[in-house]
């Protein structure tokens, strides 16, 4: 229920710069960093401002002798002119975000050496993204006065060969799987208006959005090439260049541009990291509709009509957009659960109903406690969670009882809801795939899949029921986009946490020896597509798994045991002598620890004293079965696959008792 | 801003800095407590508060905080 009073008045949002600026006088802020993302919920520009200044001089390596497990990231920064004023932004956003970055600044101005030379200091730094300041003197420096439009043009488009040059230069020399991020440039009013013409001047707005949308058009996320666009930062109000600075100090941008492009950045870094956040977790009344549904009834929420009910509308409809690319949405709402379920089954003129939610927590406990219910129900952690609500006491509520779970302020103004939702790009990601715009079906039916499950008396007859089907065969060059996604996102059942991006997959799969597979299951409720994936190698006559990564989405169904015994089988028919892999802690698969033990491996070697790595080997003498309730059908190469289907054999690796 | 103990306490408070009156008349570049990248975030921060603009060249050419002080508020 909506406390009006509360939503229209000053939000109540915690405050949270003098513990921040205590814990900085007491020199506690190593000490501290875990604390950080929780006081800089809610910090306003200059609270970030100061965050970022006192967190950007501390030692990451003092952070990590009190948290080793704290995420890091290297960064390399780079650009045409004075760049160091983006660090303390940068550090600010992305503590927001947990992630402590190792920042290299490179000299000013100096980025055609710094990305051209495989011996700059830029690469020995190792960076995971580089980023490559482009301020608005972008081309300009390279224009003499007088010029024609055409002039522009022509030292636009060699910028643009140019950036090209040094990102295939950055793909080179940098680390596998590292990212260059370059920017949009914005057009300044002071270049502009130096033609009088108004068709010369048009001719040089249009020629250069030409550079920008090549630029633009040049990205490619997932193969290590990323570019923002600073267009909606500056169209969203905020001036571009400082000409003083820019004059005398050769400081372009303005603090303003520099926050706003770091706050790209850290969103952009955290979806390289596969960090994106899941499922979406609304409330009803003055958040998705005008209107108190315990007062008004079922009838009385509005979200078209008024004007007050239209400005409702349209943010269901940038809800819905979301969903239609993989955002699991949900309800967690103060109201009894008849009155929800009827209220979203009698307004088919609402952009979202009841099939666009994948579960509905409709109670009066806490709505803390609702996140938590949804998180489990949909066997997602409770940190991939955004929440947004327009009452202040319930995001508190949920800030204080959902570690980690992001939540979006909203107010007593519906027409401003959008922009509050997406002012933080928690669901961005480098590349969507199809498994994304399949995900909120999938969910619905584990949802179906459960509830089937609580009404079956005995687990084993359930699991015997589902009549659930296991394909696992080399990754498909479709499927190498979902497999690099399944590695960066999956923790729980992933088993040394190694993180991959598609083109690290793609040149993994290409390897000699290579054994890339893509786990795919599907059951009586529906296909789960690309559910897991196996990264391993056969060298020497072993097989070597580097890594095994299963969507949380599927485990309990006896996956995991018909993956680990039918690649066993499957290498022992190979002809192989044993099969090698290694457990890696993480800060979530600590479960996995005993997983190679309970398959019949022994340990070989390990603790490794810097990953903690545990090494194990089965010698495929003793081998277990594959479930009885999984058809599983496992082949290790594709010249297997083939001799399989001219056989017309129908499994490799049939359940057996030995 | 009627005393450069003023504008150090600016710095200290939004900068994260820990500079004494007695850093006032030091050289810049040997302060330890000071960073280069502030110097542009101090520049606005004083204009703020003066609620008018600084010669921003002579501020960048300053070689104490006394100077920045001195420069900004036009003594």
């Amino acid at each position: 229920m909506r406390d009006r009073d509360l939503a229209q008045g000053r939000p109540l949002d915690r405050e949270p710069a003098p513990s921040l600026r205590t814990l900085h006088a007491r020199g506690r802020l190593a000490a501290a960093y875990p604390a950080v993302p929780e006081l800089l919920a809610g910090a306003d520009a200059d609270e970030l401002d100061f965050a970022g200044r006192v967190l950007a001089p501390l030692d990451p390596e003092e952070v990590l002798r009190h948290h080793p497990d704290t995420p890091t990231v290297r960064i390399a920064v780079t650009g045409r002119a004075t760049v160091g004023d983006v660090v303390p932004a940068l550090t600010g956003q992305l503590a927001r975000h947990g992630i402590l970055p190792r920042t290299l600044v490179c000299g000013t101005g100096a980025y055609l050496g710094d990305l051209a030379d495989p011996r700059s200091p830029l690469y020995a730094h190792a960076p995971d993204v580089t980023l490559c300041v482009l301020d608005p003197l972008t081309v300009w420096d390279k224009v003499a006065a007088p010029w024609q439009p055409i002039e522009v043009s022509v030292a636009a488009e060699r910028q643009r060969k140019v950036l090209g040059e040094l990102a295939q230069a950055h793909a080179a020399h940098a680390p596998p799987g590292a990212t260059l991020v370059l920017n949009t440039v914005p057009l300044l009013r002071r270049f502009t208006h130096q033609l009088t013409s108004l068709a010369q001047r048009a001719e040089l707005g249009g020629l250069w959005r030409q550079f920008n949308a090549d630029l633009l058009y040049m990205a490619r996320p997932s193969a290590g090439l990323a570019v923002l666009d600073l267009e909606p930062v500056t169209s969203a109000g905020v001036r571009a260049d400082e000409p003083r600075l820019g004059a005398y100090a050769d400081a372009h941008c303005t603090a303003e541009l520099l926050a706003g492009y770091a706050r790209e950045a850290a969103h952009l870094i955290r979806g390289l990291r596969g960090a994106a956040k899941k499922c979406l977790v609304l409330d009803l009344d003055g958040t998705l509709w005008d209107g108190v549904l315990a007062e008004d009834g079922p009838e009385g929420v509005t979200a078209s009509g008024s004007l007050r009910g239209a400005a409702f509308g349209a943010f269901q409809r940038t809800v819905k957009q979301l969903a239609s690319q993989g955002v699991l949405l949900a309800v967690c709402s103060k109201n009894d659960p008849e009155a929800v379920t009827r209220a979203l089954a009698q307004h088919p003129e609402f952009p979202l109903g009841a099939a666009d939610f994948v579960t509905v927590v409709a109670d009066w406990g806490s709505k803390a406690e609702g996140v938590h219910t949804i998180a489990e129900r949909l066997g997602i952690a409770p940190e991939a969670v955004v929440f947004a609500d327009d009452t202040a006491f319930e995001r508190e509520s949920v800030r204080a009882g959902v570690p980690g779970a992001a939540v979006v302020p909203l107010d007593g103004e519906p027409a401003l809801h959008p922009e509050r939702l997406l002012a933080d790009g928690w669901f961005d990601t480098p590349t969507l795939t199809d498994e994304d715009r399949l995900r909120p079906a999938r969910y619905a039916r584990r949802a179906a899949r459960e509830r089937s499950e609580a009404g079956s008396s005995d687990y084993r007859a359930f699991l015997a029921g589902l009549a659930l089907r296991v394909d696992v065969s080399p990754a498909e060059d479709h499927e190498l986009a979902r497999l690099a996604q399944l590695s960066l996102r999956t923790n729980r059942f992933n088993l040394t946490g190694e993180r991959l991006s598609t083109e690290q997959v793609r040149q993994r799969a290409a390897a000699p020896g290579a054994v890339v597979l893509a786990v795919r299951a599907a059951d009586r409720f529906g296909d789960d597509g690309v559910v897991g994936a196996v990264f391993a190698r056969t060298e020497a006559g072993r097989l070597w798994v580097d890594n095994l990564v299963l969507s949380c989405r599927v485990l309990g169904r006896g996956i995991e045991e018909a993956v680990i015994n039918g690649l066993l089988r499957a290498a022992r028919s190979a002809g192989l002598t044993a099969v090698h892999a290694g457990w890696r802690p993480t800060r979530a698969n600590a479960a996995l620890r005993t997983l190679c033990p309970g398959h019949g491996f022994t340990t070989v070697g390990g603790p490794d004293p810097g990953t903690a790595e545990l090494r194990f080997r089965h010698p495929l003498r003793q081998l277990q079965p594959v479930p009885g309730h999984v058809r599983l059908e496992l082949r290790l190469t594709r010249e297997q696959e083939k001799r399989a289907r001219e056989e017309g054999e129908v499994t490799a690796c049939a359940p057996s008792k030995n | 801003m009627r005393t450069v103990e003023e504008l150090i306490e600016l710095a200290n408070t939004h900068l994260g800095t820990a500079l004494a009156p007695a850093d006032a008349a030091a050289e810049l570049t040997e302060l330890a407590e000071w960073d280069s990248v502030h110097l542009l975030r101090l520049i606005a921060l004083l204009e703020q508060e003066l609620g008018r603009p600084v010669p921003v060249d002579a501020v960048l050419q300053a070689r104490s905080l006394r100077d920045i002080w001195a420069v900004a508020v036009g003594a």
